[in-house]
């Protein structure tokens, strides 16, 4: 509620201020007076992923939400094996297509060379752990791949509960499964159950493209007639993808894409082969973004053998040197061009391991010269980050040579690049596949804290989650060097008759329990052993900082604590 | 039998002569006008628009007259007139108190005071009794006059400063735009000052007024000639409600004692309690575990006890420190650092422009004119007090903005970085940056919190732009360290 100070009769606007409680006061949202600048882009965000800079906000760039359906996720699931005729638009989704750039039937010959995907999801629920959330189903066109093997994004599969390939037309389907899945690089390969199923199918063929090809983007109808929608390829460039903490090449292009079924993902070809796979489409702009060839080949090539280890990084966090200042303050003025300034390792990464140190200047890599904002001049693609040349070139266990200026002197340095677990993380970006762990301490929910655990706050997380837990999650590389492991927190409490008194308890950081310090959730039943006179003591790194539960009454109470709250566990740890 | 009879012969001239006629109410009730100044932070080296409103203010002594802080707040001009009087009065600020939004005003010309009446000032009305607001709000000129009941008394937020939280009475009579600072009677005393209140959109005939208690404890505070502001415990406390806690903590099992779940390093309590301590009794009123006294035959809370209190007064509070019996003191001697979070007055935005970068502390002032989307500066303005924040970086410096130059012109993505160091040297204040700055080294490597990326700058490249960039952006000072004291108002 606001709170209008009533004073004057005043010739500038009423001071109004909302209401705070003592102490702890978000900035008031004054809107700023008339004939105030505008302000100014906001500023890059701070290095997230080892290596690679931190990519400036560009004015425009929206995260697009891929062509929906017409099943968004709050809707009951769609019993699967029924058709979809006439579903209707999602909002949003119809592009405005201009006569000139409308959508065309693909000749007879070039299909079949996608099939549907059908994807029933169903993710776990990280604010009450111990269930799932209700299921919904994706629709999206795969590309065929030699082998029988078919090309769908990740975020298509993550949290499948059930997939099927069905005809372009509708009318045979067949369950799937996933064979590998790479959630950075958003790719997913999946064969049919049914080893026949795709045997009249013809493969797509990998091809790359460059700027100023003509693309063609593929839909399908519903009568199985493949819709391509054409558009020239705008730019290719090292780019954030969709897990927000890595950054791979990117082919973007302008097509006026019509709503259809089925568009979750979709093949994009050139002259009859596939160059990529969209994912993102923004309407306003009629932008695509489309995960290229380049990355696809990494992750098929990777996927060829057990176990999948991902796209490598070294470990480098690093600035441009553009600024002339910069450039003769670290030496580089007049007898280098280039390069870029090392100014961070993450921890135990492969760069730190080979004794890369910050200040040291890295002017090559695989002997590709490195300009002063990260790029080397790649032959097909023009000035591209030199980050590619590591994630995307290079395979987890290879070594990629570095020339570096280090106190004036040049010299080489070797790095054996590995893929980033992300079990390393403090705060993992995505929990996806996988149960949320949790442990239910007589009513105290306590959770190991994720981003996807934030992300349940809905698409405005970063403003809605709590703060504090949005600022660990997004600073963590510099706020959690010396520990722990993971972050404990209390989610929230199901009031019992041991917890009188804690029911406004919520989002607080777990930092002990009888003293023992917790560096995962894994340590709880440990730490509960020593509990002293039967009383637990669970220490908080914010108010109230401690409070005490009775043992005795937490075990007498369990029964009681599952048949109130229904809880399938009270438990859930380690796979 | 006489007895009685004259007693009621007593009331019933009381009830007579009791409520203030609104004519002799006329000698007590002034109209302001304040032309203010509202700085401008973010072109901090110009004055800021001239803006300004009214209020209303009454007569508290024969020489004060006493009104909202919020009515007289960035006063670069004020003028005060009375009923029945033509003239318009320059009156100047002799004491304000952002922190309970009341202040004094005296007259350079004394004339001012002639044929006006003190008003005396009352208790705490009972809830439901009847109040009328005396002023000079929107919707005419001349004096008005609203009525209403006591509907609440309550803890509340004083929107003025926005931090501050003191004893609210909540009444149902109008209060209007121009009402502020005018007195609320009741039987012909000043039971509050009429404040702030929500628009009829959010909640009807909902109106606040500040109690006698917070008037008496400005007026004594301003009395030694100087407004020392409210003292604070600046603790935390938890009500101590679960068996196993209270067992944990040495307690019976009985309604008494909160703990201390905080200690500011920065406050009063600072070495004095700890957390973990548990707080039974203040001033020998006992404490229950919902953190309630009872204090004149009212159950309030224990807060209250400390808002009674002024600087260099203590209070004793009786704990229990690992299951022991102590008494402990703690003295309120120091100011708190969280006027950060507070809306300032009274005040030129501090600044540094270096290099066409413009260096500000981060206050609510700050934050309200950008609009920051760091999330890093938003964490140390919400957590600067609870997360201690001061410790390290007493004052929070910000790269708010950049004057465009060539210069410049690479750095734009270090804007809303906190300075964290120059060459090394951590860097606390504003001041200690000018100093930092003041000096002489080729390069000037500034860092900022949580980022290993240096901004270089070269000493001559910055002092052959100085010029360039003053005259094209109409800068005068290149810097404001913010050391000046509130700014007087004309007229004395």
């Amino acid at each position: 509620m606001r709170l209008r100070i009533l004073a004057f009769v005043s010739i500038t606007a009423f001071a109004s201020a909302a209401e705070q409680p003592q102490g702890q006061p978000s900035p008031a949202g004054q809107p700023p007076a008339a004939g105030q600048p505008s302000v100014p882009l906001p500023p890059a965000p701070s290095p997230p992923a080892p290596g690679k800079p931190s990519a400036p906000a560009q004015p425009g760039e929206q995260p697009a939400v891929p062509l929906p359906p017409g099943s968004p996720p709050s809707q009951p699931s769609v019993p699967p094996g029924s058709a979809q005729p006439g579903v209707p638009k999602s909002p949003g989704a119809a592009s405005g297509a201009t006569a000139a750039a409308a959508p065309v039937p693909v000749k007879a010959e070039d299909a079949p060379r996608v099939v549907r995907v059908n994807v029933t999801t169903q993710a776990w629920d990280f604010s009450r752990p111990w269930g799932k959330r209700a299921p919904f189903t994706r629709r999206a066109v795969g590309a065929i791949l030699p082998g029988k093997r078919v090309l769908v994004s990740a975020e298509l599969v993550a949290n499948a509960n059930y997939l099927e390939f069905e005809s372009a037309e509708g009318s045979n389907r067949t369950p799937a499964s996933v064979l590998a899945v790479d959630y950075e690089s958003n790719l997913a390969l999946l064969k049919g159950d049914d080893d026949e199923f795709l045997t009249s199918f013809k493969p797509l063929d990998l091809t790359e493209a460059k700027v100023g090809d003509t693309l063609h983007i593929w839909q399908l109808e519903t009568t199985g007639v493949v819709l391509a929608t054409q558009g020239p390829m705008t730019i290719a460039e090292v780019s954030r993808y969709a897990m927000d903490d890595s950054s791979f090449l990117v082919y973007r292009a302008t097509a006026a894409l019509q709503f259809r079924d089925s568009s979750f993902n979709l093949p994009v070809l050139k002259e009859g082969k596939l160059v990529g796979m969209l994912v993102r489409y923004d309407n306003p702009s009629n932008s695509a973004e489309i995960v290229p060839s380049p990355v696809i080949e990494h992750f098929l090539k990777d996927a060829e053998q057990q176990p999948y280890e991902g796209f490598p990084r070294t470990g480098i966090v690093y600035s441009p040197t553009r600024d002339p200042q910069l450039r003769r303050f670290v030496g580089l003025a007049g007898k280098h061009t280039g390069g870029v300034l090392v100014t961070d390792l993450v921890k135990d990464s492969p760069a730190e391991q080979a004794g890369i140190k910050k200040g040291d200047v890295v002017l090559a890599l695989d002997g590709q010269a490195i300009d002063q904002d990260g790029h080397y001049l790649d032959p097909t693609y023009g000035k591209l980050s030199f980050t590619h040349l590591v994630s995307t070139r290079r395979f987890h266990g290879d070594t990629v040579k570095l020339k570096l200026l280090r106190n004036g002197e040049v010299s080489e340095a070797e790095i054996k690049v590995s893929h980033r677990d992300v079990a390393s993380y403090v705060i993992e970006p995505y929990v996806l596949d996988r149960a949320p762990k949790f442990f239910i301490l007589g009513g105290l929910v306590l959770q190991e804290l994720s981003r996807q655990y934030l992300k349940e706050f809905g698409k405005d997380w970063e403003k809605r989650a709590p703060q504090e837990l949005v600022y660990f999650d997004r600073y963590q590389s510099d706020l959690f060097k010396s520990g722990p492991r993971k972050l404990v927190i209390l989610n929230r409490v199901l009031p019992m008759a041991s917890t009188v008194g804690y029911e406004e308890l919520h989002h607080l950081v777990v930092q002990k329990i009888n003293g023992i310090a917790l560096q995962s959730l894994e340590d709880v039943p440990n730490a509960l052993a020593n509990a002293a006179d039967g009383i637990h003591k669970l220490e908080f790194d914010s108010e109230p900082r401690v409070i005490f539960l009775d043992a005795r009454t937490i075990a007498a109470e369990e029964a009681a604590l599952v048949q109130n709250y229904r809880l399938p566990a009270t438990k859930r740890l380690g796979d | 039998m006489i007895r009685a009879w004259l007693l009621f012969l007593y009331l019933l001239l009381l009830s007579v002569a009791a409520p203030a006629a609104p004519l002799e109410i006329r000698k007590s009730l002034a109209r302001i006008t304040n032309t203010a100044q509202e700085p401008n932070y973010r072109i901090p080296w110009l004055p800021g628009a001239t803006g300004g409103g009214s209020g209303t203010g009454w007569v508290v002594s024969k020489d004060r007259l006493m009104t909202n802080a919020h009515v007289v707040s960035n006063a670069r001009f004020l003028t005060v007139e009375k009923e029945n009087d033509p003239k318009k009065y320059i009156a100047t600020v002799e004491h304000i108190a952002h922190d309970c939004d009341l202040a004094l005003l005296k007259f350079e010309d004394p004339s001012f005071f002639e044929n006006t009446q003190p008003l005396a000032i009352g208790g705490i009305p009972e809830l439901e009794t009847t109040v009328s607001v005396f002023g000079y709000p929107i919707g005419g000129d001349r004096l008005s006059v609203t009525r209403g009941v006591v509907s609440r008394v309550d803890f509340r937020t004083y929107s003025h400063s926005v931090v501050d939280s003191h004893l609210s009475i909540q009444i149902d009579a109008a209060i209007n735009p121009g009402n502020s600072g005018g007195p609320v009677l009741q039987d012909g005393k000043v039971v509050g000052v009429a404040f702030q209140g929500y628009s009829g959109d959010v909640a009807q005939n909902v109106g606040y007024m500040i109690p006698t208690p917070v008037i008496h404890h400005f007026l004594r505070d301003a009395s030694d000639g100087r407004y020392d502001r409210y003292m604070d415990l600046s603790i935390g406390t938890f009500p101590l409600l679960n068996p196993a806690q209270r067992r944990a903590l040495g307690l019976p099992s009985d309604d008494r004692g909160v703990m201390v779940s905080s200690v500011q390093s920065a406050g009063s309590s600072a070495g004095v309690l700890e957390v973990g301590d548990v707080i039974l009794a203040i001033d020998g009123l006992p404490v229950s575990s919902d953190g309630m006294v009872e204090l004149e035959g009212e159950r309030v809370q224990m807060v209250e006890v400390a808002e009674r209190k002024f600087l260099h007064d203590g209070v004793k509070l009786e704990i229990l420190r690992a299951g022991k019996g102590k008494n402990v003191e703690v003295k309120f001697d120091r100011a708190f650092p969280y006027t950060m979070q507070a809306n300032a007055y009274e005040q030129q935005p501090a600044y540094i422009l270096f290099g066409g970068l413009l260096f500000q502390p981060l206050s609510r002032n700050l934050a309200a004119a950008y609009q920051f989307q760091s999330p890093r500066v938003d964490y140390y303005f919400d957590f600067f007090v609870t997360r201690e924040l001061y410790k390290k970086h007493p004052e929070v410096i910000v790269l708010s903005a950049l004057l465009p130059d060539a210069l410049n012109t690479y750095l734009n993505e270090f804007r809303e970085g906190i300075v964290e160091s120059i060459n090394g040297t951590p860097i606390k204040t504003l001041k200690g940056m000018a100093e930092e700055l003041a000096k002489t080294p080729e390069f000037y490597v500034i860092e900022f919190v949580g980022t290993n990326r240096p901004l270089v700058l070269e000493r001559k490249a910055v002092e052959a732009a100085r010029e360039r960039i003053h005259k094209r952006y109409n800068v005068v000072d290149d810097q404001n360290l913010g050391e000046t004291p509130p700014v007087t108002v004309a007229g004395n």
